[in-house]
């Protein structure tokens, strides 16, 4: 007699062929078995049907929106050289977007084009200018000074390499385009931490995540950082 | 493709899958919503403590499980023993009378509700949502054998209730 563990686990096709069909042999030869079988089958559709409206329905816009990242913001660089920096409500998935055409024409728009403004659009593309592109050439992770951080340098799946940096009101990550450094992701400082330079172990998790899918290899030492400064980040 | 592009994407693509578990586990409606919400929130505050590259809904399906455990408790001992009393009625009634599928959700959630906590939670995870036993024991952090016994007691038990 097979026990109810093993007959449930048949039913859910939780057994190896061999088992399966010994327990399914027993199940065809007795008829208590197969009627509790198929009382069992039933059940199983009922539920999947029954809760199955919910996942059919449509999601309700509360839920939608609360899914939509609210920390996940486009950040007005230029604004934020004031007490705190200016908002955007989030784009979704912007970090998504960060490495595409599409957010640096959006963020584009935005972004005041001022001759000190440290972020510069050309092609659609977003680009680090003034103070920004100054620290991002020069600056090494272990000789912090200016307004901007270096946090971490490492070489992208294409070879490109690629720092990270924080400001008071943002964090971010930069690549090497040529002679220039792109940006492809920037991070809001949450509430109340806008005064406040995070070190690389409190990055924030949006652009750790960044990282995470961007690095190839392990991120430079400082003889390695210091070495591709001298060449030109090549 | 950057981790926070598929735990975005995938989040609102699970959004209806969520729903549904928290529908199976809740006593209405109002607040399995309640539970989806609070889910979302909690996993968007602790999104870096996700591996990217490691299945995104079992780690949701583990908040919301936990989530939901949490406000078991909090409820206390008081409510559990008077809710059943009310929704012994409703079970009483023949359910093949449930042509409307939203009537036959509400008698199924009541019918979850009669269940206990460890069993309803093993039932909604492998009957209602279709995972594994292996992969719920690792959810629950049980062994294998104790998610199929509670299996075996819960969905019996579902089904002297809802007479199928």
């Amino acid at each position: 007699m097979v026990s109810d563990e093993t007959f449930f686990a048949w039913l859910d096709g939780e057994l190896g062929p061999g088992e399966a069909a010994g327990v399914a042999a027993e199940v065809e030869a007795d008829p208590e078995l197969a009627a509790k079988a198929e009382r069992h089958r039933a059940l199983q559709a009922r539920l999947t049907q029954a809760f199955g409206v919910v996942a059919d329905a449509r999601v309700p816009e509360q839920l939608s929106a609360a899914a939509q990242p609210a920390e996940a913001e486009v950040i007005d660089f230029a604004a934020a050289k004031g007490s705190r920096a200016t908002r955007w409500r989030a784009v979704p998935q912007w970090a998504a977007l960060a490495a595409t055409l599409a957010v640096g024409v959006f963020v584009g728009t935005m972004v005041p084009q001022r001759r000190d403004a440290p972020v510069a659009v050309e092609g659609g593309q977003l680009y680090a200018a003034s103070a920004l592109d100054r620290a991002l050439d020069a600056q090494l992770a272990s000789a912090p000074s200016g307004p901007v951080r270096i946090g971490l340098t490492f070489r992208d799946r294409s070879g490109a390499i690629c720092r990270t940096f924080t400001e008071p009101a943002q964090s971010g990550l930069a690549c090497r385009s040529g002679d220039r450094w792109q940006l492809r992701g920037l991070f809001a400082a949450p509430d109340g931490q806008g005064g406040n330079y995070r070190m690389a172990a409190g990055m924030d998790p949006g652009l750790a995540a960044l990282v995470d899918t961007t690095m190839a290899g392990e991120p430079f030492d400082g003889a390695r950082e210091k070495a591709a400064r001298d060449t030109g980040w090549r | 493709m950057p981790s926070s592009i598929v735990f975005d994407d995938e989040l609102v693509a699970l959004l209806p899958r969520l729903r549904r578990f928290a529908y199976a586990l809740s006593r209405t409606p109002a607040d399995a919503d309640d539970l989806t919400q609070a889910t979302v929130e909690r996993a968007l505050r602790s999104r870096g403590q996700w591996q990217p590259g490691t299945r995104l809904d079992s780690w949701l399906y583990r908040i919301m499980r936990n989530l939901w455990i949490d406000t078991v408790r909090a409820r206390g001992r008081k409510d559990k023993v008077e809710a059943p009393a009310a929704e012994a009625d409703r079970l009483g009634e023949d359910p093949r009378e449930a042509m409307d599928a939203s009537v036959d959700l509400a008698r199924m959630m009541a019918a979850m509700q009669r269940l206990p906590d460890e069993q309803r939670e093993v039932v909604a995870l492998i009957l209602v949502e279709g995972f594994g036993y292996r992969e719920t024991a690792e959810m629950l952090g049980v062994p294998i054998g104790t998610v199929s016994s509670r299996l075996v007691r819960g969905r019996t038990a579902l089904l002297d209730l809802v007479g199928v």
